[in-house]
């Protein structure tokens, strides 16, 4: 029993002593502090996957993320919660529906295209911003009005708030409002839902961020463009956002060197661009 | 090995006898420990119960002084008795959610409290003995599955099919949401009327046959009647699961603010509007304290619910 004890004490220490000299191995830099990232899970995995890279290079450096909504990210940055609070849109200045936050500053970290999608029976291959516009307000409500099959359209809309929703409100329908009512209109909560909701409804249309979009769903080309990296690079295709990570006045420290790492061009032309988003210098 | 056990054992005997010495020879000491050993057991459970009460009445306390902070810039008659819901331009009218509530409820007990009374009358009084022990077991775990599971079969199975007898576009809305709870809430019904129609004592029943009742008379005019006060008590317990009920409702409902005046226009009721907005909307708003307030609500729902059963079992207990 004691010998027992014994074997078991020396393979503990030598475990902790190889572990120890690992990360003693792995502490190249000095920058040390915790950074608290909260706010839109769209840029959730971009997030996460710069945050284990940069633990990597810099080992005493805490990083804890978090999301939910996008306007989460700089409400816990103004109450102190969060370092950097990530969102779909440029909180510092006016967006639909919501208030600039005085003091913070938008740090450009990615590119996001979106897509107006519809179910697969859907026979439209293109439509305008006017007929996107008065589709999502309601004036169009059925398909032939847009050159499609006599059959009413279903509107798929996210609630409000949603990162996903401003960016294609300004982008898409050119600031018009959504439809708020209607036998005809749904609303979901996650991107993942507004993909079921679009794949398993027929006459449905609906919008995501490019990535979500699958061989089961069909995404509509806008006044004519595909949506397709290459045409958001080039400029022709305009329904797309930036991600930004929103700090309180010009970041400091461990939170300066993070977001500097996210903007690198190593981490955006390599893990930014396999998670499908478009690396920010790519845009003119 | 067999060295330490049986050192291990010596060492037991050891303490044993020492423990027995002590004990009857000094009984005094025992009694003081043994007074001290009650008084600290007391002190233990009597503050675990003021915990426990602790919690409700904070949560009841937070829930009420961020929710009533709606009240300063809406009037309560607006947030109870308007049905516009647009919070982007400020009108707080809750009723379209509270309505919502209330019909959802009384549909989903109006299609399950029928059938889980047939169910339970199947169990206790028809079927065979063999069946009934492979059924209860089957309904039991019926209660446990997660309603994210039911959310989810609803939205890929009955919502589809619902689309295709009825030919609407969506065919979202309260009738869809009444059956998928109608479903969760069933097993939970017709067990609870199935164990308290099992308790109705063997005499009446002997009674009513021997006055020359029918089967079917003795079961509506005898059983279920003697039964009642259980049979309310599952209704209100799967009553007070539907109105709580959220994942599985939120999948299914349609989430769009709008009074549910048909069984088949999306609507959205208190749970699914607050985990549908709770996530966006601002801190220190209006908006925000106006989902606290619906959450209050809810609440007290429950607790007028739970007040209810509590009656009923006292009111059972004498019968």
């Amino acid at each position: 029993m004691k010998k027992w004890f014994k074997t078991l004490g020396i393979a503990a220490m030598a475990v902790a002593l190889t572990t120890a000299g690992v990360s003693a191995a792995g502490a190249a830099s000095s920058l040390s502090g915790k950074i608290v990232i909260n706010g839109s899970s769209a840029l959730l995995p971009l997030t996460l996957q710069a945050a284990n890279e940069f633990k990597k290079l810099n080992p005493k450096v805490k990083i804890s993320a978090s999301a939910a909504g996008s306007v989460t990210g700089p409400q816990a940055v103004r109450k102190g919660i969060a370092d950097i609070g990530a969102c779909d849109w440029d909180a510092s200045m006016d967006v639909p529906g919501f208030k600039k936050f005085e003091g913070q500053v938008a740090n450009k970290v990615a590119v996001i295209p979106f897509a107006a999608v519809v179910n697969k029976n859907v026979k439209v291959d293109s439509l305008t911003n006017k007929q996107l516009a008065d589709i999502f307000s309601g004036k169009i409500t059925n398909w032939k009005d847009v050159g499609g099959d006599d059959a009413d359209i279903v509107v798929v809309n996210r609630a409000f708030g949603s990162g996903t929703r401003v960016n294609f409100q300004m982008k898409a329908l050119n600031g018009a409002d959504f439809m708020t009512k209607g036998s005809n209109y749904k609303e979901v909560k996650s991107s993942g839902d507004m993909k079921t909701a679009v794949d398993t409804t027929p006459n449905a249309i609906g919008y995501l961020d490019l990535v979500y979009v699958s061989g089961s769903i069909k995404a509509l080309k806008i006044n004519g463009v595909a949506a397709t990296e290459a045409n958001v690079i080039n400029g022709t295709y305009k329904v797309w956002g930036y991600g930004y990570y929103m700090t309180k006045g010009q970041p400091t420290g461990a939170t300066k060197a993070f977001i500097e790492y996210v903007q690198s061009s190593k981490f955006q032309n390599g893990s930014l661009k396999k998670l499908k988003f478009i690396p920010v210098s790519a845009m003119k | 090995m067999i060295d330490t056990t049986s050192t291990h054992s010596l060492a037991a005997a050891g303490e044993l006898g020492q423990s027995i010495r002590t004990s009857s020879g000094r009984w005094k000491d025992r009694k003081n420990r043994l007074r001290f050993y009650n008084r600290a057991f007391r002190v233990i459970c009597i503050a675990s119960a003021i915990f426990v009460c602790m919690i409700l009445l904070s949560i009841l306390f937070f829930m009420f002084r961020t929710g009533v902070l709606t009240f300063e810039t809406v009037s309560p008659a607006t947030f109870f008795f308007s049905a516009d819901w647009s919070p982007e331009n400020e009108s707080y009218g809750a009723f379209v959610f509270i309505f919502g509530t209330v019909a959802l409820t009384a549909l989903t007990l109006l299609i399950s409290v029928p059938i889980s009374i047939f169910v339970a009358v199947f169990l206790a009084e028809v079927a065979p003995a063999w069946l009934r022990n492979a059924l209860r077991p089957v309904l039991d775990l019926l209660v446990g599955i997660p309603s994210v599971v039911y959310g989810f079969l609803g939205l890929t199975l009955l919502i589809p099919l619902l689309r295709q007898m009825t030919g609407y576009d969506l065919a979202d809305g309260i009738l869809a949401a009444a059956i998928v709870l109608s479903i969760m809430v069933l097993p939970t019904i017709s067990r609870i009327s199935d164990d308290s129609i099992s308790a109705v004592p063997r005499k009446f029943r002997d009674a009513s046959y021997a006055l020359g009742a029918t089967r079917f008379q003795t079961v509506f005019r005898v059983v279920l009647p003697s039964a009642r006060s259980g049979i309310l008590y599952g209704v209100i317990l799967g009553m007070a699961r539907a109105i709580g009920e959220t994942m599985a409702v939120v999948m299914v409902i349609g989430n769009t603010p709008q009074l549910a005046d048909a069984l088949f226009k999306p609507t959205s009721v208190l749970t699914s509007n607050i985990v549908m907005q709770i996530p966006n909307v601002p801190f220190d708003s209006t908006w925000n304290y106006a989902l606290y307030m619906m959450g209050f609500l809810l609440l007290v729902i429950s607790l007028v619910m739970i007040v209810v059963i509590r009656v009923l079992q006292k009111r059972g207990a004498k019968a």
